[in-house]
């Protein structure tokens, strides 16, 4: 149990980080498909510039960087440019995913994986029983998530810029009226946005594990963005929603090991898609309208292109 | 038509900046583009075999390529082509593998069949959805295509697993040689004719019946097509329907065609691919045919470029990342808002 307990948090981090850059970008409207392909470009920026530098910190630093441009060229390309927004944002999780297996081959001529000794500190370590195991083995990333998302909250909800970008989001013709940009708003939540799934790309790369590899999101990408639509977008909400799928995903090594004979992996996997499905479902039904963000959305997708 | 006539060139302009700005990150890599370009070209057209090897990857990408044609064309973001498409195969192969005493050609049109029936049931719960509750689409058509994907790694690694596999990766077994209905190249008179046919249908469909008017007129504005008498509903149902059927019968066609068996994870980017090709060919039929052959060769050079090359595969997903980052940019929006006067004060 409680080895389970420890690697729900392992898996749960990444998933939370990059659900609070979804909640980030839904709050301003825009409907991030691109979070995966950030992540895995965060994943692999840190581990490429740890291994050159000897320095985890910049090999953080550097991927926050990469994130933050793609992100503005994110922005750029669905605002100014008025590309769809949905299109778009699974063209870079395309570019994200096949960027960084051709880099990997064509900088350090590896078809694969990349290792590296130069990971994240790990706070408490060295304990092998008891409760204890929970929080033993852990980067210094999962001890920093709790207040990364407790600042998202508040800046989300108890600050003007959170208020104004929600306004951006769910009204962008008040927002204007107010003297908001909503532009710059959403330029502003996509760059946060993408400090955060660097930081989540960061973590599942040289937090939990030693080395990049290849796809190695695996879709954590979407499960984020699953996160942000069962936590009704709300920061606590989602983070809640990433540990659940942090949980199943625990649930579903573990009946790897002991009980495949009963539950295929498989469908312990489909938990998280199938739970989605419902709660976009049940948010149609509750609310007339399944999104809050609609307008802002509704401002960048146009149907005619 | 110059606005038809814009479309196409702006279209054209922005893949070539996609082509552009690919070729120059792998410039940038240290590859030389020349041999590279020239590898394509052998690739995709000059080399033995090459250009049946295009065709052969350009049939499932026109298949459901239509399928997001007609999606999109009538305002659904239909974009789980992928499940559909594996789920379609792995009906067929269920049938064909349960079955595989029976009739080479019933088995194969119930296989076929089955596949087409899967497709459209994966497509019509996010379609029933959406149309009944307002769900988004975007969202329930990507969760099923992740299902989709489960559902094959399921069967593959499972009930459907060749034991005497020694792969990597989890297959099944191969289907009977003699369901069939292309040799390995996948490309025979009957694949042809069966994509031919089912193309200048999709075809007649979309531009020559009430129905597909009906479609256009619900994606450009749903309010006013239900206005004018449109069953809004049922034009919702019926075209993630075919949506969804197209992909599954793509399914059918690579599992009897190329394929002879289905591996986890086979053609992990056809239904993204799809979608890519589908925006390129401007969602008309005609357009999305040539896309199709277009993106098919690419798929084939790719495959043919370590002969020539150390390029590395992944140069491909990164290239059509590059398309669908940029193909669906509107010209029209930035003129307008550079014309138009700076009304929008900046904020604090």
């Amino acid at each position: 149990m409680e080895q389970i307990l420890a690697t729900t948090l392992r898996s749960a981090t990444p998933l939370v980080l990059v659900a609070t850059a979804g909640v980030f970008a839904f709050r301003a409207g825009i409907f991030h498909l691109g979070l995966e392909g950030l992540m895995i470009t965060g994943a692999f920026t840190t581990v490429a510039v740890a291994e050159a530098t000897g320095s985890v910190e910049l090999g953080i630093l550097a991927a926050i960087g990469v994130c933050m441009a793609l992100s503005a060229v994110y922005w750029w390309v669905i605002g100014p440019l008025g590309a769809n927004v949905i299109i778009a944002g699974l063209g870079l999780t395309s570019i994200g995913l096949g960027g960084t297996a051709f880099a990997l081959g064509a900088i350090f001529d590896r078809r694969g994986s990349l290792f590296t000794d130069v990971v994240l500190p790990r706070p408490v370590s060295g304990i092998t029983s008891g409760p204890g195991v929970i929080v033993s083995e852990h980067s210094i990333l999962v001890w920093i998530t709790p207040l990364i998302v407790l600042a998202a909250w508040v800046v989300l909800r108890r600050s003007r810029f959170g208020l104004r970008l929600a306004a951006a989001g769910e009204y962008p013709f008040a927002a204007r009226t107010a003297g908001v940009n909503p532009s710059i708003m959403r330029l502003q939540a996509l760059l946060i946005a993408g400090a955060l799934c660097a930081l989540g790309g960061a973590e599942l790369s040289v937090g939990a594990l030693h080395n990049f590899t290849e796809n190695m999101t695996n879709g954590r990408g979407f499960i984020a963005f699953v996160a942000v639509i069962f936590g009704a977008w709300h920061p606590i909400g989602a983070a809640f929603a990433g540990l659940f799928f942090g949980f199943a995903d625990a649930i579903g090594i573990q009946s790897q090991i002991n009980i495949t004979e009963r539950v295929p992996r498989e469908f312990v996997l489909m938990i998280p898609f199938v739970l989605t499905i419902f709660a976009v479902w049940l948010g149609g039904l509750w609310r007339r309208r399944s999104l809050e963000a609609e307008a802002g959305y509704a401002e960048l997708r146009e149907p005619d292109y | 038509m110059t606005g038809g006539l814009q479309r196409v060139a702006s279209t054209i302009l922005l893949v070539g900046v996609s082509f552009l700005l690919t070729a120059l990150i792998l410039w940038g890599s240290g590859y030389r583009v020349g041999d590279i370009f020239s590898g394509v070209i052998q690739g995709s057209m000059t080399a033995t075999g090459a250009a049946t090897s295009s065709i052969r990857w350009a049939i499932p990408l026109l298949l459901i390529g239509m399928g997001v044609v007609i999606g999109f064309r009538a305002g659904f973001f239909n974009i789980g082509g992928q499940g559909q498409f594996y789920v379609g195969a792995c009906c067929a192969l269920a049938v064909s593998l349960r079955w595989s005493d029976g009739p080479a050609p019933l088995v194969v049109l119930c296989g076929t069949l089955a596949a087409v029936v899967a497709g459209l049931a994966w497509s019509l719960l996010p379609g029933y959805l959406r149309v009944r509750f307002g769900t988004d689409e975007v969202l329930t058509t990507l969760m099923m295509s992740f299902i989709g994907a489960l559902v094959l790694q399921y069967l593959t690694a499972g009930p459907l697993r060749n034991p005497s596999g020694t792969g990597q990766t989890a297959a099944s077994e191969r289907i009977p040689e003699a369901f069939r209905i292309t040799d390995g190249s996948g490309v025979s008179a009957t694949v042809l004719l069966l994509v031919g046919g089912v193309a200048v249908l999709v075809w007649l469909l979309l531009e020559r019946t009430r129905f597909g008017l009906a479609m256009t007129l619900v994606g450009r504005n749903p309010t006013m097509a239900r206005w004018q008498g449109v069953d809004v509903r049922r034009v919702g149902l019926v075209n993630f329907a075919l949506s969804g059927a197209l992909a599954g019968l793509a399914g059918a066609v690579e599992l009897y065609g190329p394929a002879g068996r289905l591996v986890t994870g086979f053609s992990p980017e056809v239904g993204f691919t799809a979608v890519v090709v589908a925006l390129v060919g401007l969602l008309s039929v005609g357009g999305t045919v040539v896309a199709a052959v277009f993106f098919g060769g690419l798929q084939s050079a790719i495959l043919f470029l370590p002969i020539v090359t150390d390029l590395p595969p992944p140069a491909l997903v990164l290239l059509h990342g590059m398309v669908a980052f940029l193909v669906t940019v509107k010209f029209r929006a930035v003129r307008l808002r550079r014309a138009g006067p700076a009304s929008e004060a900046p904020t604090g």
